[in-house]
């Protein structure tokens, strides 16, 4: 590969910021020790033993199992939207990917406590609930209140790039697809969709990343009894004190990550180059 | 609305928010021929395409197929297919599913797919391509993997939207000639839309000359070269000298001082019209000789002939000639009076 000068800067900064810390992080995973002394350092594989426990794995299962449902509700909910939005006409489409995107200009923390204050015990919501005879529902500290706040706030990310692959398609396509005898579901499952997928791809793993390794989500809305694998990795570094078994869980996530997305990345492997994607 | 009549198109207008872009089009398409619709970019041509294909309803007006009303059907219920400007193959799909794309909506069997698609390779020269990607094919198989989608579905008309405008000079030109023998192979209706005059003359049994979402002219290539019905479809077709006259009276014009013979009838006595003289119509003689004379200003090799510009009097003259002059040589022109040309001076003679 011929590296471009101008990508110097990059390299250094990915080496600073991304590898080193990356190699520091799988050095940790692998040895046990004193976090602290760096001479007390010995290679282990106690660590991953100790992950082995039905606590921890019911952990990681938990926390791929609501990063998978989140990301489904998000595709299921943002498909249609960036549908709708890209056939607007551009004065109102405009408008309307505003309209998504200002919310995230507001601070994440800050979003996420508005639907504590939202679904807590005197929040809007339980009040309203109460009104109409739902009384003593519990809405926060649960993996439904959790999965809530993934959707709501990963929901942009999954219609920004479907949005922007759908609208670059070319319109004649679809009035081919018409010429040729395809109704209008016909055109969207022969047509449109499968040429969205770069989109979807991209929209799944944007989404997927962030839901599977959220602390600050579940940390908020799920309280002590929706612990997800984030949780446990910022324990270690935190509180625990463990930087090598936090490093393992790490490690682990990361390997969980990669595997999905392989895995995603899949379904559009026949298509090379298809621009959207990540992979 | 006869049964040889494949389309009709019954005083069709056409609004884009306040622009009207067609006004009362008016036009049958025979069964079996190929008819080209010609025009400059922004005259209605593509538009009236759109909405024969279905895709624009008229705002007013009404479309038959084979006499039957189906302004409101929509394409996939149309029996007409498209072949489009970019040619609009599925970029998922590899030759064999593009093609097939029509008939499998139709459910028809594997085999008979297998079986069709072959064919239409077959007939677009392109046998054995099943296989392979769209964006490994160059832009003329491209564009006849485009056709074959189309005619795989047997329309009763094909409908094509400028579908060599991007393709180099001498591919058009053999795809001009090839898609003239497909049409006669299969035998059905070509609408054909380009704004290049000679694809028009050379594919088309009928012209239908658009300028400013009206029909100018229909005619044959010959009748629309030979007898433009005004100074637009003049200058469009071909290069053109027009110049203001004289009629005088029947077989008698004036004009660059001098009285001709000519061919017309019919025009009254004493009336101004439009002249019409094709370059390739002036024939370069001494300066004596001619009769209309002038000075040569600026000479083109062509290829085939030169194009000169003669200046006389009171106009400047192109001329097409296999005889070179200098610039700045005198010569004579003269003019058979089956060359001559009349036209009334009429609303369209603006452009």
């Amino acid at each position: 590969m011929k590296l471009n000068r101008i990508g110097y800067p990059y390299f250094i900064w990915l080496g600073i910021f991304i590898l080193i810390p990356l190699l520091l992080v799988m050095y940790f995973a692998f040895t046990t020790g004193d976090s602290q002394n760096l001479s007390t350092f010995t290679f282990s594989m106690e660590n991953f033993e100790k992950f082995m426990s039905p606590i921890y794995m019911g952990v990681l299962y938990r926390s791929v199992k609501l990063a998978f449902v989140s990301t489904l509700i998000c595709l299921v909910l943002g498909y249609p939207i960036a549908l709708i939005i890209s056939k607007e006409k551009p004065k109102v489409r405009n408008i309307m990917v505003l309209m998504f995107v200002i919310p995230m200009w507001m601070n994440f923390l800050l979003r996420t406590y508005a639907w504590l204050t939202l679904l807590g015990k005197n929040g809007i919501l339980s009040r309203v609930l109460s009104f109409i005879g739902f009384e003593g529902i519990s809405l926060l500290y649960n993996d439904t209140a959790v999965l809530l706040g993934m959707v709501y706030n990963f929901l942009p990310f999954m219609v920004l790039p479907i949005f922007s692959v759908l609208t670059k398609m070319d319109n004649d396509l679809v009035e081919a697809a018409e010429d040729l005898g395809a109704n209008k579901a016909e055109v969207f499952w022969k047509v449109i969709f499968p040429l969205s997928l770069p989109g979807v791809i991209t929209g799944i793993t944007m989404v997927f990343i962030p839901a599977v390794s959220t602390f600050v989500i579940s940390g908020l809305l799920g309280g002590n009894k929706s612990t997800l694998i984030g949780n446990l990795i910022e324990q270690q570094f935190r509180y625990t004190g463990d930087w090598h078994f936090g490093s393992t869980m790490s490690i682990i996530l990361m390997v969980f990550i990669l595997a999905a997305m392989a895995l995603t990345s899949k379904f559009d492997k026949e298509k090379e180059g298809g621009g959207g994607g990540l992979w | 609305m006869t049964k040889t009549h494949a389309i009709d198109l019954v005083q069709i207008y056409k609004q884009f928010g306040d622009t009207p872009v067609l006004e009362d089009i008016n036009l049958y398409i025979r069964q079996n021929e190929f008819l080209t619709l010609l025009g400059p970019s922004g005259c209605g041509k593509t538009t009236t395409l759109r909405i024969i294909g279905g895709f624009e309803t008229p705002t007013n007006g009404r479309v038959m197929f084979d006499g039957e009303d189906i302004t409101e059907i929509p394409p996939f219920k149309r029996q007409i297919n498209t072949v489009f400007q970019k040619y609009a193959l599925f970029p998922h799909l590899n030759v064999f599913d593009n093609i097939a794309f029509g008939l499998k909506i139709k459910k028809m069997s594997k085999e008979d797919i297998r079986e069709k698609v072959a064919e239409m390779l077959k007939l677009v020269n392109l046998e054995g391509f099943e296989d392979r990607d769209i964006e490994s094919l160059s832009g003329g198989q491209q564009q006849r993997i485009a056709i074959a989608r189309a005619l795989v579905n047997e329309p009763k008309v094909l409908l094509l939207d400028e579908p060599l405008g991007a393709l180099d000079l001498k591919l058009r030109k053999e795809m001009q000639l090839e898609l003239k023998r497909i049409q006669k192979r299969v035998g059905i209706t070509f609408v054909y839309v380009t704004h290049d005059q000679e694809e028009a003359l050379t594919m088309s049994d009928t012209i239908v000359v658009m300028d400013k979402g009206r029909i100018q002219q229909i005619g044959t290539p010959m009748d629309i070269y030979n007898e433009p019905v005004n100074r637009f479809v003049a200058k469009f077709i071909g290069e053109s000298n027009i110049i203001d006259g004289m009629m005088n009276e029947d077989f008698k014009v004036t004009f660059s001082n001098r009285t001709f013979q000519c061919v017309d009838k019919g025009f009254g006595m004493d009336q101004p019209v439009d002249v019409v003289i094709r370059p390739e119509d002036l024939q370069i003689v001494s300066y004596e000789n001619g009769f209309i004379s002038g000075e040569v200003q600026n000479v083109i090799f062509k290829g085939v002939h030169y194009e000169m510009e003669i200046r006389s009097e009171d106009y400047t003259w192109t001329v097409h000639s296999t005889i070179m002059k200098n610039v700045g040589e005198k010569v004579g022109m003269i003019i058979v009076p089956d060359n001559i040309h009349i036209m009334r001076k009429g609303e369209a003679d603006e452009a």
